[in-house]
C-alpha cells in the first residue's frame, strides 16, 4: 500500500504516494475503498464501469475523480479491485472494475460523505507524487 | 488557550476582531475552563474566519461541542442579514439535516429480559452501515414528493403517525425546497438509501431515563423516570452529501463572481438572494426534508419491532421530538447586538435549534416551556433532553450544542483500542453494542468524545438551554 491514514479529529486524512501520476490516482481510489470497506481481497473484477473526471487544477481533479468513485460505490454497490486509467494533467478517464458489495466480506469500513478540499495538498517530489486529502465521514 | 482570547463570563469566551484580518464581528464560544484547555487552535481560527463573512450579525458563535470541521467549526452558529448576508455549505456540512429524534415506550427495564437479543433484532431490522439498502421501494416520483414534503410524505406512505409531524422541527419539512436543484446524481444516491442509518457517528440507541431534573417540563414532554426510550441519529445520507458536493463547486465560482474575499476556500458562499445562493438553499431544504423522511421510516421500523416483540401498540410509542443539526434556515430574531426583530438566515453546523418559550415555531403543547432539545451522548455516556430558553434567543439565535464533540482522532482511537475491548468494557457496564465491524466500535469509543454531562452542564449554566431529563444507554447499534 502507498497510502496511510494521518491523524485527524473528526475525519479521515490520507497521505497517498506513487511514482507516477496515474498510479497516484489508482492508489487514491484504493485509499477511498479502504476507508469504505476496510481491508479486502482485490479479487478479479466481475463488473466494470467507465469513470472520468476533470478539474481546473490537480486538486480539483482528484476531488472530482474520488467523488465519481464514491458515487459508483453507493449507486452500483461497487467495491473496486482494479483501475485502468489514462491521466493527463487535469483530466482522468478510463474504467474501474470490481466486485459487488457483500456485507460478509466488505463491511469493515466507514461511510464517506464527501471528498473535502479542506487541507488538500498535491505535490511532485523527488520520489514521484504525493497527495494529502481528507474524506469527510 | 490562545492569549488573545478573553474570558468574559462563566463558560463564555470572546475572540476579538483582531484575531484574523477582516473580522466583522467578534467570535464567542461557550466552554467550561476545563473543556477550554482542549480546544483546537484550528477550531478557533475557523470560528474567527466565519466572522469575516459578509452580513454576519452580532457574533460568530461556537457551542461547547466545538471542534475542527469543514469551513465552519462543528458546533458553529452564525446568522446573516437578509440583504447583505451570504449562504455557505461550509456552514451546513456534508450531511444536511443530520439530526436526532427520540421516541418513548410504555416499557421499563424489567420489561426487557434480554437486551442483547433486542439489540440484535434492531440490527437486523434497521439497515445499518456502508452498503445498506433501503427497505422502501421509491420511484423517482415518490422521491420528489419526499424531497418536498419530508416526514409528512413518509407518514402518508404508511411510515408513522400523523401526530409525529408536529413533533418535528419545521413540522418535518422545510419550506423553500426546490427539487430542480437536486442533481440526478444526488437523486440516484437517495433512492436506495431512504430508511437506512448510515455509519460513522450515526446510531440507534435504547435508553432508560435515570434522572428527571424538571418534573413539570418532563411531564409536558411526555417523559418519566424509568421509562425506556429509543434515540435515532442519522441524516440525509448520500443524497444530502451529493447536494453539498454539487453546490460547493457552484458556490466556489460564485464567490469569485460576487467579489467575496474569503480567508478559507472552504467558506465558499454566495449572497442569500443570488441565483446560486437560492439554488443551494432550495436543494439544501429538499435534502433536509429527505433526512426527516429517513428518520421517520427508521422510526416506523423500530415501532413495528417493539410492538411485535413486547406486545405494545404502535401508538404507544410517541415521538417526543426531532431536531436538525446541520441546516441553514430563515428565522425571525431580535437582534440583541442592535436593530429590530428581522428575518435572518441562521446557519447551524453541528448545533441544535433551542427556541425558548412563546415561539410560534414550537408545537402549541410545548410552547409555554420551550422546544425539546435532544443532546445525545456517546455510546457509553448519558444523553439528555433539555428545553430551549429565552437565554438562547438572546445569546445564540436560539441555538445550543448538538452532542459531546470529539476530542480524539479515529486513527488514534484505533491505535489505542480495539472494538472488542470497547464492546467488552461497555458490556460490563450493562451496555450492549452491535456494529458491522469492530473498528466502528473502537472509533466511536466513549473516550474519544468530551464527557456529555460536562458539555450539557455548560449549556445549562450559560442559560442557552436547560436540563429536563437524563438517559442512560442500554443498547446501541452503530453504523
Amino acid at each position: 500500500m502507498t497510502f496511510e491514514e494521518l491523524d485527524h479529529t473528526a475525519d479521515v486524512r490520507m497521505k497517498i504516494s506513487a511514482p507516477t501520476l496515474t498510479e497516484l490516482y489508482i492508489e487514491s481510489g484504493f485509499a477511498l475503498a479502504a476507508t469504505l470497506y476496510g481491508e479486502y481481497s482485490r479479487e478479479k473484477g466481475e463488473v466494470s464501469f467507465p469513470i472520468e473526471a476533470e478539474g481546473k487544477d490537480a486538486e480539483e481533479t482528484f476531488v472530482n475523480f474520488l467523488s465519481e468513485l464514491l458515487f459508483l460505490t453507493e449507486t452500483e454497490y461497487l467495491v473496486p479491485t482494479s483501475f485502468d486509467l489514462v491521466v493527463c494533467e487535469t483530466t482522468v478517464s478510463g474504467n474501474v472494475s470490481g466486485v459487488l458489495f457483500d456485507r460478509k466480506k466488505h463491511a469493515g469500513g466507514i461511510g464517506v460523505k464527501g471528498i473535502s478540499y479542506s487541507g488538500i495538498s498535491f505535490e511532485k517530489n523527488a520520489h514521484g507524487y504525493e497527495l494529502i486529502i481528507i474524506f469527510d465521514i | 488557550m490562545n492569549e488573545k482570547i478573553q474570558h468574559i463570563a462563566d463558560s463564555e469566551w470572546e475572540i476579538p476582531t483582531n484575531f484574523v484580518p477582516g473580522m466583522r464581528v467578534p467570535g464567542r464560544f461557550f466552554l467550561s475552563e476545563s473543556l477550554a484547555k482542549g480546544l483546537e487552535e484550528g477550531a478557533l481560527t475557523q470560528l474567527a474566519n466565519v466572522a469575516t463573512l459578509p452580513g454576519i450579525l452580532c457574533n460568530s458563535l461556537g457551542m461547547p461541542d466545538i471542534h475542527w470541521g469543514y469551513g465552519f467549526p462543528i458546533g458553529g452558529v452564525a446568522a446573516f442579514d437578509e440583504e447583505t448576508g451570504i449562504i455557505s455549505p461550509g456552514g451546513v456540512g456534508f450531511d444536511i439535516n443530520c439530526g436526532v429524534r427520540m421516541i418513548t415506550t410504555p416499557l421499563t427495564l424489567a420489561d426487557i429480559p434480554d437486551m442483547k437479543e433486542l439489540v440484535e433484532s434492531l440490527y437486523e431490522t434497521v439497515p445499518t452501515g456502508v452498503g445498506s439498502k433501503s427497505p422502501v421501494r421509491l420511484s423517482q416520483n415518490d422521491l420528489s414528493s419526499m424531497l418536498t414534503d419530508g416526514a409528512k410524505n413518509a407518514v402518508e406512505l404508511g411510515y408513522g403517525m400523523k401526530s409525529d409531524i408536529s413533533r418535528c422541527e419545521e413540522n418535518g419539512a422545510m419550506p423553500g425546497a426546490e427539487i430542480e436543484f437536486v442533481s440526478k446524481k444526488a437523486r440516484q444516491r437517495g433512492v436506495p438509501q431512504c430508511g437506512t442509518l448510515g455509519s460513522g457517528n450515526h446510531f440507534l440507541e435504547v435508553q432508560v431515563i435515570d434522572e428527571i431534573a424538571d418534573e413539570a417540563t418532563a411531564k409536558t414532554f411526555g417523559v418519566a423516570e424509568d421509562q425506556i426510550c429509543v434515540m435515532i441519529h442519522c441524516g440525509s445520507r448520500g443524497l444530502g452529501h451529493q447536494v453539498c458536493t454539487d453546490h460547493l463547486q457552484v458556490l466556489e465560482e460564485a464567490t469569485k463572481k460576487y467579489g467575496i474575499r474569503l480567508p478559507d476556500r472552504q467558506l465558499a458562499c454566495a449572497p442569500l438572494h443570488s441565483p446560486e445562493g437560492e439554488a443551494y438553499f432550495g436543494a439544501m431544504a429538499a435534502s433536509a426534508n429527505y433526512a426527516w423522511a429517513n428518520r421517520q421510516v427508521i422510526t416506523h421500523l423500530v415501532r413495528e419491532l417493539f410492538a411485535k416483540k413486547f406486545g405494545i401498540s404502535y401508538e404507544e410509542m410517541p415521538l417526543v421530538y426531532d431536531v436538525a443539526h446541520n441546516v441553514a434556515k430563515w428565522e425571525e430574531h431580535d437582534i440583541s447586538c442592535g436593530g429590530p426583530r428581522r428575518r435572518v438566515c441562521v446557519h447551524r453546523k453541528g448545533a441544535t435549534r433551542a427556541f425558548g418559550p412563546g415561539r410560534k415555531e414550537i408545537v402549541q403543547e410545548f410552547r409555554d416551556v420551550g422546544q425539546p432539545v435532544i443532546i445525545p451522548g456517546s455510546m457509553g455516556t448519558s444523553s439528555y433532553l433539555l428545553a430551549g430558553t429565552a437565554g438562547a434567543m438572546e445569546k445564540t439565535f436560539g441555538s445550543t450544542c448538538h452532542g459531546a464533540g470529539r476530542v480524539q482522532s479515529r486513527s488514534s482511537a484505533k491505535k489505542n483500542l480495539t472494538g472488542d475491548m470497547v464492546a467488552h468494557d461497555l458490556a460490563r457496564r450493562g451496555i450492549i453494542v452491535r456494529a458491522p465491524n469492530a473498528a466502528a466500535i473502537a472509533e466511536e469509543a466513549p473516550d474519544v468524545y468530551k464527557p456529555s454531562s460536562e458539555v450539557v452542564q455548560v449549556v445549562h449554566d450559560a442559560g442557552i438551554s436547560r436540563i429536563v431529563a437524563r438517559f442512560r444507554p442500554l443498547g446501541v447499534i452503530k453504523g
